[in-house]
């Protein structure tokens, strides 16, 4: 065949393969969106969940959701950003660095089941935890740990090398070239990077079974005093979110209008993570730009 | 031969791993002139340059002396950032940071803990000036440093490493990355700026070394060939492999 029509082939394969892999996305987007938008009002998202009855909502599921990303970044991101820091900067390439990297890919891969289990086993009984916010938190941050810090890496490996000699050429040391030079420049990768993996953690299910638990006491959103076993804050408490909601009502849910529910907070995940996304991209480009013009 | 030396190497050897890069060079670099180093790619000269003021520290074994006012600086006791303030460094591409001109011509001022505005200010003129840039960038300083052409920014780098008022200036290929005119303003910046300053440049460019430079060394496979004024190299080289190297012959 001549070069030409090869070509032409190629773009055609590469073209018809890309938009089925867009139309199986984009329809079941749709699917889900279009079965679950019409369940979402305001009612839906600011009432609690009925056991037995219908009209049941989801306000408390989808704040556990919300509040437990909070909690699970404010442990990952300290820890992720160090790793990142100390993988990118510092790190000798050797066999010890080679096998911390090796250690996170495992790590990325590990089934969130095993992770789930694991923080039953060490958090929930060993710490005596129970089911509990911090619990699920703390399991999350498993999760999440790799993702991140590979993200953060990434977003720190980007700056320039010459910018770092730069610095270091005029007098700074290596401390203050990664805190001063090196963080700020990577910035907007490193909070992009923290909120896509916000977005995965919102979705997460199995990891929180048996970890932040599938129960949901009352909760009072007037107890500001986060050590109040009542308050919406403590981190204590047992909290099933919005994911492991879905999984609940799908598989044990007693409820009359469970599919509906299940839709509607399946519409409700999907939004957010969505809203999740937009704003990483945004929150990275205002941060770009500030940093272009800040004077 | 020179009346005041700014920086003398004594038997300077630079390994990276097993890895023999420069081999041996002792010499003198002679204050307030350019002195450039020329040679092929691979030829060490960029490594002696950058062992100048330590930048080689973590990728290197640097072995000899780095006499700089009387004072081995090729020794782990040495402050290194203290040093790196008074043997400035420019690079092969424009560095600027994300920052405004301003900012970034007094970046290591601030690092130094300088905070007065008067003092500040001050600098910043004198450094454009110095570097030849403040009449084109004198009514925007507080705009990003981004928005400078390639040229502007490399004069700007070459300000900021004047702001903290060094002695010596390394350069390695400050205009490789730059067009002709661009690449002339900064030889012109360079004479001027000799007058305060003495400057070893790793240049490729054999025209900018003949046109700017007072000093040429000549170095190959790892090994300093010939040093000398630079008009007696060029007219009149001592050795076979530098008269071979700049007639075209390798390299």
């Amino acid at each position: 065949m001549r070069p030409e029509k090869v070509d032409r082939l190629a773009t055609v394969i590469i073209l018809t393969l890309t938009g089925l892999v867009g139309l199986v996305l984009f329809a079941l987007l749709v699917y889900l969106l279009l079965s679950g938008i019409p369940h979402i009002s305001w009612h839906f998202l600011t009432s609690s969940a009925e056991s037995f009855r219908s009209g049941g909502g989801i306000r408390d599921q989808l704040f556990n959701s919300l509040y437990l990303v909070v909690l699970t970044l404010i442990v990952s991101i300290p820890l992720a950003l160090c790793a990142a820091i100390y993988l990118s900067e510092y790190a000798p390439d050797n066999r010890w660095t080679n096998l911390l990297r090796l250690a996170i890919e495992v790590l990325s891969s590990l089934p969130s089941v095993v992770v789930g289990l694991f923080g039953y086993l060490v958090f929930v009984l060993q710490w005596g935890l129970d089911f509990s916010l911090l619990a699920g938190a703390l399991a999350l941050t498993i999760l999440n740990l790799p993702i991140l810090t590979r993200a953060c890496e990434d977003a720190l490996r980007q700056v320039p090398y010459l910018q770092r000699q730069a610095g270091l050429g005029l007098g700074m040391s290596k401390w203050r070239v990664t805190t001063k030079i090196v963080l700020p420049a990577a910035l907007p990768g490193i909070i992009t990077g923290a909120i896509l993996s916000a977005g995965r953690i919102f979705g997460e299910a199995a990891a929180l079974i048996y970890t932040a638990g599938q129960s949901s006491p009352a909760i009072s959103y007037t107890d500001w005093n986060p050590f109040s076993p009542t308050s919406f804050l403590n981190p204590l408490r047992p909290a099933e979110t919005l994911a492991v909601h879905i999984w609940k009502v799908n598989s044990e849910g007693l409820v009359p209008d469970a599919r509906a529910v299940s839709n509607g907070s399946v519409a409700v995940l999907i939004l957010t993570i969505l809203i999740f996304n937009l704003l990483a991209r945004y929150i990275g480009y205002l941060i770009k730009r500030r940093l272009a013009k800040r004077g | 031969m020179e009346n005041s030396v700014a920086l003398e190497v004594k038997n300077l050897q630079v390994l990276y791993g097993d890895k023999h890069v420069v081999h041996d060079v002792s010499m003198k670099f002679p204050a307030n002139k350019i002195t450039a180093m020329i040679g092929a790619s691979g030829s060490g000269k960029s490594t002696l340059l950058r062992s100048l003021n330590r930048m080689n520290d973590d990728l290197a074994t640097v072995k000899g002396e780095i006499n700089f006012h009387d004072l081995n600086i090729n020794q782990p006791k040495v402050n290194v950032y203290r040093i790196r303030q008074q043997i400035g460094m420019v690079f092969q591409q424009p560095t600027p940071f994300p920052l405004s001109i301003y900012e970034n011509v007094i970046y290591g001022l601030r690092l130094a803990g300088v905070k007065d505005r008067q003092i500040l200010d001050q600098r910043v003129e004198e450094s454009l000036r110095q570097a030849a840039l403040w009449e084109e960038v004198k009514d925007h300083l507080k705009e990003s440093a981004l928005a400078l052409s390639g040229g502007q920014q490399q004069r700007l780098c070459i300000a900021r490493t004047l702001a903290v008022q060094p002695e010596i200036i390394l350069m390695d290929e400050p205009t490789s990355a730059l067009d002709p005119v661009s690449t002339s303003q900064i030889e012109d910046t360079l004479v001027q700026l000799k007058e305060k300053f003495t400057i070893i440049m790793v240049t490729h460019n054999m025209q900018q070394a003949s046109r700017s430079a007072d000093w040429t060394a000549f170095m190959h496979q790892g090994k300093l060939i010939e040093f000398n004024q630079t008009a007696d190299i060029f007219m009149n080289p001592q050795q076979q492999q530098t008269a071979d190297y700049l007639s075209g012959k390798f390299g």
